[in-house]
């Protein structure tokens, strides 16, 4: 045991340096993975529902953009042949001062008519970490997303004031790594109203008498279900013949415009995780590489007792292989290290790196080989000259 | 033992231009026997000994151990004959830092097959006779020039090779540790080893039983 941890002491700064490559790409991976979560988790939802909104412009945002939905469109809506279900939805900006561009931070209000299984087939249920999934009947109460909840400190009992309205919260979600992270889930009619008191345009609507708006009528958008063996986008299509004045997305179409719109972070990423690869493994094959040509002498020393190519080559390789086995395990650690603190801190709250398994374990694969490759060329260049040779460079 | 026949080798100058250091070198050394070869520096002496001893390649003529033409081996072959045959003992000690004293030792019978509880205690056994018992858990960089050498000498003889070849092996030594050294030598010899040893030191020929001088590329008898 004390030999194995002296021989790897004699690699110290190989470690540190092969380390150092890792930590590097495993982080600039986790930023990557976390990314590509996000965008595959609202591919993932727009490809799960028909979201449709009322014709024109509104506050709508989110995965719906439009006017308002009223109930007439709704109910007609549910009468189109292939549709299984209409849930009415109110999404609102939490601060509607800020820009209403989809980003990674905007927190958004979702009210949902809980009356309405929802439609979503990838998302039937929110997964709740601790508490409870709202219920109908509920109210002045909300379910908050997992970053929403670090970030203000809230647990289950808590509560959050909305446009001077206070509400408790009884459940926050499981973190998702997608839009649901930052959403406060609470029931339609407080959605609603939420809608009003932010709205000055309709509440003066409202208050002019002069158009005929119940409490019904007030949503931003609807998701919508279809039967089985109903091909979505037909269904959609349906809707946007059959239902006049709204806005129909077809969930293809809008999965293209979410990977259209995120094409260019996709291909940042893929750039960074390219550079992050090649620079990261030139590293760590050229400080695996240099730590043997180092050890020329003692080769050709071994070599002068009587070891043959192979054995040395079996040396070097189980050397190496501890070696990027402890500097890749040491590098992983780092990039954790940093990647929570970055997240606790930093971040606050708003998670931006992912480890996910396979990055990790790629990430230590592709060092383990790498190096071992490194590690076999430079033992293939070394034993190419002759022993005596490798002592008179090595003195 | 060890029979040599016409060895040849140059080098290839900067220039390009061939530098002979061997020019058909014959040489016998029976079990038993001490040679020292002697010459002064650039004359080819440690050229001479690296293609006796296996560690790089000549570029004509034949060299024997006992009844194997070890010039026609291949390379593993080739390797395992150092092992087997051979024992070095170098003017730089060349000891590996990393490992202590004893485990320098016993790297030599690593890659001869040898191991376990017999060979370790006569690897104690041989640091004890040349005085080194009390440093075996010391790295070299922990040990004087002298004591790394008697060290060297250990891993040398450890397997008990018919054939020891020493270059300049006094030649970083105090007298009364070079002493030591061509003492234990000496030993090997009358062991029934044969030993050549190259040196520039007078007191090496003490006890040879044949000296040379090298000049030219060829040995010449003193």
């Amino acid at each position: 045991m004390v030999k194995p941890l002296r021989v790897l002491r004699g690699y110290l700064f190989t470690i540190l340096g092969i380390a150092i490559g890792v930590a590097g790409l495993v982080a600039l991976g986790a930023m990557s993975e976390r990314i590509v979560r996000f965008i595959e988790g609202g591919d993932r939802f727009v490809l799960g529902q028909i979201s449709v909104a009322g014709r024109g412009m509104g506050m709508g945002t989110g995965f719906t953009a439009g006017g308002l939905l009223p109930a007439s469109a709704i109910r007609a809506i549910a009468e189109v042949p292939g549709v299984s279900g209409v849930q009415a939805q109110v999404m609102l900006p939490l601060d509607p001062s800020a820009s209403q561009f989809m980003t990674l931070t905007q927190e958004l209000i979702l009210g949902v008519d809980l009356s309405v299984p929802m439609p979503n087939r990838h998302y039937r249920t929110l997964p709740v970490r601790a508490g409870r999934a709202l219920r109908e009947g509920d109210q002045r109460v909300a379910v908050v997303g997992a970053s929403f909840a670090a970030s203000r400190g809230l647990g289950v009992g808590g509560h959050i004031t909305l446009e001077d309205e206070s509400f408790e919260v009884v459940g926050v979600l499981d973190r998702m790594l997608t839009a649901p992270d930052r959403f406060v889930l609470v029931p339609i009619a407080d959605a609603r109203a939420q809608w009003v008191a932010k709205d000055r345009l309709l509440r003066t609507v409202l208050a002019s008498g002069g158009v005929a708006l119940t409490a019904s009528d007030l949503n931003t958008g609807a998701a919508v279900g279809w039967q089985d063996g109903n091909d979505p986008d037909a269904v959609a299509l349906r809707i946007r013949d059959r239902v006049p004045g709204v806005n129909v997305q077809l969930p293809s179409e809008l999965s293209r415009l979410l990977r259209s719109s995120t094409a260019f972070f996709s291909a940042l990423l893929a750039g960074i995780g390219v550079l992050a690869f090649v620079i990261g493994g030139l590293s760590l094959a050229n400080t695996m590489a240099a730590a043997v040509f180092e050890r020329i002498r003692d080769f050709g020393v071994k070599r002068a007792l009587g070891a043959t190519d192979l054995q040395l080559g079996r040396e070097v390789l189980a050397e190496s292989l501890a070696v990027t086995l402890v500097g890749g395990l040491a590098g992983v650690g780092f990039a954790l290290v940093l990647g929570w603190a970055i997240d606790g801190s930093v971040a606050r709250a708003q998670q931006l790196f992912h480890f996910s398994p396979r990055l990790l374990g790629g990430a230590l694969a592709f060092s383990i080989l790498l190096g071992a490759a490194a590690a076999a060329y430079a033992t293939g260049r070394v034993v190419s000259v002759s022993p005596a040779e490798a002592i008179r460079r090595g003195t | 033992m060890l029979r040599a026949a016409g060895l040849v080798k140059s080098y290839r100058a900067p220039s390009g231009m061939p530098i002979r250091v061997l020019a058909g070198v014959d040489l016998a050394v029976k079990g038993g026997e001490l040679v020292v070869v002697t010459g002064p520096s650039g004359s080819g002496k440690s050229t001479l000994l690296n293609v006796l001893g296996l560690l790089e390649d000549g570029d004509g003529g034949e060299l024997w151990f006992e009844d194997t033409r070890v010039s026609a081996l291949g390379r593993a072959a080739r390797s395992q004959a150092r092992g087997r045959y051979v024992g070095f003992l170098f003017q730089s000690f060349l000891l590996l830092p990393s490992l202590t004293a004893l485990e320098n030792v016993l790297l030599a019978a690593r890659y001869v097959g040898r191991s376990g509880a017999a060979t370790r205690r006569r690897a104690r056994e041989l640091l004890e006779e040349v005085g080194v018992v009390d440093r075996m858990d010391h790295f070299p960089a922990q040990l004087s020039g002298g004591e790394q050498q008697r060290v060297a000498f250990c891993r040398a003889v450890l397997n008990d090779p018919p054939l020891l070849l020493a270059d300049e092996p006094t030649g970083n030594l105090d007298d009364e540790n070079g002493a030591v050294i061509l003492g234990a030598l000496r030993g090997r010899a009358r062991a029934g080893a044969a030993v050549v040893v190259v040196s520039h030191r007078p007191e090496a020929a003490a006890g040879a039983s044949a000296l040379y001088r090298l000049r030219g590329g060829v040995l010449e008898s003193s």
